[in-house]
């Protein structure tokens, strides 16, 4: 029976209150020391090999006859107005089938009415004017240049912290601040408590916009059958596509089937439909072609979303013996040219510690560039990197070791809401991570002289990751002893498949083998939420579980009835019936398709609701080893460790997966990776991966990861939680603050680059030696 | 990409007919030229395809005229030949360091000396800056923090290859062959600072192609070092790079060649810093009073005045690597 309940939800740090339905009965999580044969167990993905070999088909691989290419013309201004547009000539153009442009399509509101899909204001340079489809890509890219158009170009505004003034260019009618102010949060009275404060430490912080750089590009295929619309699409969300479409082109959701078996990355920038896929979705309608429209690789760079760029004001007051006493943090985070959210990059001054006078004051302010999307952790990212790293001046000017300053102000209970959390490993990940990097024999071996300078740093990690209802599943048992789990999940590259499978054969008894998963389809699945905020794991895990359980009970039900045993004298292993005074165990085809025939068992699962009386996160540290050189401000990371707490581990290799890559993103965003964009034209200068630097194999250090395994025991029924943005969040600040104890200071703008190392070390002894 | 025509032709001479049409471009490993066309900067009518020319690809040795290396020898087998790993590891080190594997794999040495700059600017198809026919430098007042801090007007770009210094530091020269004649140039001759009458930094013409590079023998005890100071570990063009290539009398320098990369629109040889080191033992003192000559005129724009003292700093390691190896 399906009911209504009401759950709390936290999605990149920020809570929701839900009513939400759920169906079947919860079952009692996994016991901490439960017997368990197949979660827990380092399994190889179910999926390896078609993704290895090539059989996966991606979204840029799908192929239907007729099919077109789209391609779409972008502003060469970041702020405009369309005066005229002619586009006769490409029209003309052999190949070309359509142009599309806000003259001749349905004015389509987005984000709320924030903006149109086409129409004749330009916010950024790469804002979408025009869209074509021609026989194949190229003769769309030579349409795209004999479409004339004359721009009157308004002045634009590219500075976050500028744009957060009323004399700067608007750009929305609203304003530039979104919601008109900025978000506060306060406990306490933090700038009494500043004044009254032992220790005060203050400093202004920068962090870069980082672009996600996803393998594949956002995209969308579009094929219509009558009235029916098929997408496929690069997403983390095919019911999220799919409501978006279908409230775009004014169809019922089921007349919108959304697609997505593989994903080369989204990062948290593929959380919904694009322009690019209703643009698709019209052209196809209008040529009655399937239509292929995937963005290039400077598109992505321009338009596909970003981790906004940050100024952070942060003041810490603390007494004489480390106790925090004051946190004051005021932050412009630059959303671009369209966005209905901000980020928080205040959630690790507000969460971190036990501190009573906390004041976060938050601008989201609109800008002439691309808009921001979120981005593995975002806000968590920007904020620990300063956060993390005024910890530890604050550790300096107190003369306190970093670690003991951070475990002085350790908190069981969650500050904002005073609610104990359902477990946190923190202080065992500090201990972990102390004893794998060496962090108290850190002295010896710290390197003061020279040229090749050495040091250690560390920093913690707060985020939510509890994931939540709704989430349904199912679990169809065959008569030949196999399973298929249905979801309408996806996959997008973390190993969905292969923990759900886990779950599923864990649950029932069978082999993993016997087990398949289906997902990243919206007209064959079940609802399930978007994967993103880390919650892929802990909200479609548990419903997995149920049904596979429900499909279970059903089974030995039947099986009792055609063994003549009383059901509780059977039980399922391996995928064999064990029954009480049998001899051998039989195998299920014997029960099911001998006796039975054709039948099929569908089990239903839906995630509970979350507990309400704890608070429910993921926590953990890194510690960085660094060497820089002084003299050409290079830096060689020798070595990061990475120690989480996530709840209970399913899969130890694909945690590890996770681990690595968080660590590898957040080196990127430590010390290579920035957006640049020219002040004075307010175009992107690198859109491309030569010169936006992301981490080769050989910038990649040893990572010697580790997680707390707990099973959480008020999480939901598998005691997990999520873990995919968790890593990401203090690689930076960790190797920000081992960069500052090996050249005695600290770089606050990100990301750190060597000519930024030097310019800092020209201010010191270090540097005036040789400048 | 624009269509364009494919064309191997049967030799060089006829190549070199190909390229005196409007229009034309050679293309051997491509690195440089495709990205180009991908996105539109260029658009070649007819691609003349050097590939297939294998008398331009070898590399011989001998005593008297030192290293020929055929103009379509990869930085790939460059950096892997055993003579010249053994006999001018500058070079082998240089080619090391460029670009990434698979680039090396395609990448040409004369194709390296030939190619374009890497300032985002003139790769960003938006911007018709001067060396593209226009009027204005953008990096000059806008993003320069890997432009140049000698030579910066009225292109600020720096030259890109990491061999060229190397080479350049060898005394190496280039054959260039022409429809009407052919010739030997030295680098110094080859490179050279662009004008509004020539907007390119080499004096190659439209129809001349690189056909060899030469390295004359080194005399006596030589050794000589590539340092090259990146922003990631691979696949960077250098912020800054320093070729030096030193002869020696036992601990005294007899002759060196100092070249710097990534500060100036070509290969930054530096004469005064080769001045101040000759007939000298090298010693902490020489060698900063070096590096200050080599840098003597740099003019930093708003974000680039880092590279002075990286500049310095590389210059200054380079000759103190090479005088303590001298020792051993």
């Amino acid at each position: 029976m399906a009911r209504v309940v009401k759950t709390k939800t936290e999605f990149e740090g920020n809570f929701f209150e839900q009513y939400i339905v759920i169906e079947g009965d919860e079952l009692t999580p996994w016991a901490a020391d439960e017997k368990l044969e197949k979660v827990g167990k380092c399994t190889p993905r179910v999926d390896g090999s078609e993704r290895v070999t090539g059989d996966a088909k991606y979204t840029y691989d799908i192929q239907l006859a007729g099919m077109l290419y789209g391609r779409i013309l972008r502003s060469p201004y970041p702020h405009a107005r369309i005066k005229s547009l002619d586009t006769r000539a490409a029209e003309k153009l052999h190949g070309v089938r359509a142009v599309l442009t806000h003259k001749n399509i349905p004015q389509i509101p987005l984000r709320m009415g924030q903006h149109f899909l086409l129409e004749p204001t330009l916010r950024y340079a790469g804002d979408e004017v025009a869209f074509i489809v021609a026989d194949d890509e190229e003769i769309a890219e030579d349409a795209l240049e004999l479409i004339e158009v004359d721009y009157q170009e308004l002045p634009f505004v590219i500075d976050p912290e500028e744009a957060s003034q009323p004399s700067s260019p608007q750009i929305h009618l609203n304003g530039n601040v979104l919601n008109g102010k900025p978000e506060e949060y306060e406990r306490g009275d933090a700038e009494k408590a500043l004044r009254e404060a032992d220790v005060t430490i203050e400093a202004r912080f920068t962090t870069q916009v980082a672009l996600h750089n996803s393998l594949e590009t956002h995209g969308s295929v579009c094929a219509w059958e009558g009235d029916s619309l098929t997408v496929w699409d690069s997403t983390q969300h095919i019911y999220g596509v799919r409501a978006g479409v279908a409230q775009a082109l004014g169809l019922p959701l089921n007349k919108v089937r959304v697609i997505k078996k593989y994903m080369g990355g989204g990062f948290g920038s593929k959380n919904g439909a694009g322009k690019y896929t209703l643009l698709a979705a019209l052209a196809a309608k209008k040529v009655g072609r399937p239509v292929h429209m995937m963005l290039t690789r400077k598109e992505e760079n321009l338009a596909a979303g970003n981790r906004n760029n940050t100024i952070q004001y942060l003041r810490l007051g603390a007494k004489r013996d480390g106790t925090l006493t004051a946190i004051y943090l005021r932050s412009y985070a630059g959303l671009g040219a369209y966005s209905l959210w901000g980020t928080s990059p205040g959630g690790p001054a507000r969460q971190l510690y036990a501190c009573p006078n906390v004041k976060t004051i938050q601008y989201s302010v609109f800008t002439n560039t691309g808009p921001m999307a979120a981005f593995r952790a975002p806000g968590y990212v920007e904020g620990t990197f300063s956060f993390e790293q005024a910890i530890d001046m604050l550790a300096q000017k107190l003369h306190m070791d970093p670690l003991e300053l951070r475990l002085k102000n350790y908190i069981d209970t969650n500050p904002m809401s005073g609610m104990p959390y359902s477990t946190k490993g923190l202080r065992e990940a500090y201990e972990r991570g102390a004893k794998l990097i060496g962090w108290r024999e850190r002295k010896s071996k710290k390197i003061t002289q020279g040229t090749q300078r050495r040091g250690f740093g560390m920093a913690s990690q707060i985020w939510g990751g509890s994931g939540g209802p709704p989430a349904y599943a199912l679990c169809k048992l065959n008569n030949d002893g196999s399973a298929t789990i249905i979801t309408g999940t996806q996959d997008i590259g973390t190993g969905t498949k292969t923990v759900l499978a886990q779950i599923a054969a864990e649950e029932l008894g069978f082999p993993i083998e016997r087990v398949s998963v289906e997902l990243g389809d919206t007209q064959d699945g079940v609802y399930s939420p978007l994967s993103a905020g880390s919650m892929t794991l802990p909200s479609v895990g548990p419903a997995v579980r149920v049904a596979a359980h429900d499909a279970k009970e059903q089974l030995l039900s039947i099986a009792a009835q055609v063994l003549e045993k009383p059901k509780d004298q059977i039980k399922l292993k391996d995928g064999l019936l064990h029954v009480q005074g049998l001899e051998k165990p039989v195998e299920l085809k014997e029960v099911l398709a001998m006796k039975l025939q054709n039948f099929m068992i569908i089990g239903k699962g839906a995630r509970g609701p979350n507990p309400e009386k704890y608070s429910v996160n993921t926590f953990g540290a890194q510690f960085a080893d660094v060497t820089v050189d002084t003299e050409t401000g290079e830096v060689l990371i020798n070595k990061i460790v990475a120690v989480h707490e996530s709840g209970r581990v399913i899969n130890p290799l694909t945690i590890g997966s996770q681990i690595e890559g968080g660590v590898i993103q957040g080196l990127g965003f430590a010390l290579t990776e920035e957006r640049v964009l020219d002040r004075h034209t307010g175009l992107v200068l690198n859109p491309n991966l030569e010169e936006y630097k992301v981490p080769t194999a050989l910038d990649v250090p040893e990572i010697e990861h580790e997680m707390i395994d707990r099973a959480d025991p008020y999480a939901n029924n598998l005691g997990a939680k999520g873990v995919g943005e968790p890593p990401i969040i203090p690689t930076a600040a960790a190797i920000a603050n081992a960069i500052s104890d090996a050249i005695g200071v600290h770089v606050t703008d990100g990301p750190i680059t060597p000519d930024k190392i030097l310019k800092a070390l020209n201010k010191t002894q270090i540097g005036g030696n040789h400048a | 990409m624009r269509n364009f025509e494919h064309i191997t032709p049967p030799d060089l001479e006829s190549a070199v007919d190909l390229l005196s049409e409007r229009g034309t471009k050679s293309i051997a490993g491509g690195t440089d030229l495709l990205p180009e066309m991908k996105s539109r900067l260029r658009s070649p009518r007819r691609l003349v395809n050097l590939k297939a020319l294998e008398e331009l690809r070898y590399l011989k040795h001998n005593a008297r005229k030192g290293f020929q290396i055929g103009a379509l020898t990869t930085l790939a087998e460059i950096e892997s030949n055993e003579l010249i790993r053994e006999k001018i590891p500058i070079l082998a080190q240089a080619a090391s360091v460029a670009a990434s594997p698979q680039l090396r794999n395609m990448g040409t040495i004369g194709g390296n000396l030939c190619q374009s700059v890497r300032c985002w600017y003139y790769r960003a198809p938006e911007f018709k800056c001067w060396l593209k026919g226009g009027d204005t430098c953008y990096a000059i007042e806008g993003e320069n923090k890997f432009h140049a801090i000698l030579e910066s007007s009225p292109c600020c770009a720096v030259h890109p290859s990491d061999l060229a210094p190397a080479l350049m530091a060898l005394g190496a020269s280039v054959h260039i062959t022409g429809t009407d004649e052919e010739g030997t140039v030295s680098l110094e001759e080859f490179f050279v600072r662009p004008k509004a009458s020539n907007r390119q930094m080499t004096i190659l013409g439209a129809n001349e192609l690189i056909t060899e590079v030469q390295v004359p023998m080194l005399d006596g005890d030589s050794s000589g070092i590539y340092l090259k100071a990146m922003d990631r570990k691979v696949w960077a063009f250098a912020l800054v790079s320093v070729a030096v290539q030193v002869s020696w009398d036992k601990e005294r320098v007899k002759g060196a060649r100092i070249v710097l990369g990534g500060v100036a629109p070509i290969p930054w040889r530096v004469p005064a810093a080769e001045e101040i080191v000759r007939d000298q033992a090298i010693t902490e003192e020489i060698a900063t009073s070096a590096s200050e000559a080599a840098l003597e005129g740099a003019q930093p724009l708003r974000d680039n005045g880092y590279k002075i003292a990286l500049a310095k700093a590389l210059v200054k390691r380079a000759l103190m690597t090479l005088a303590e190896r001298a020792k051993k």
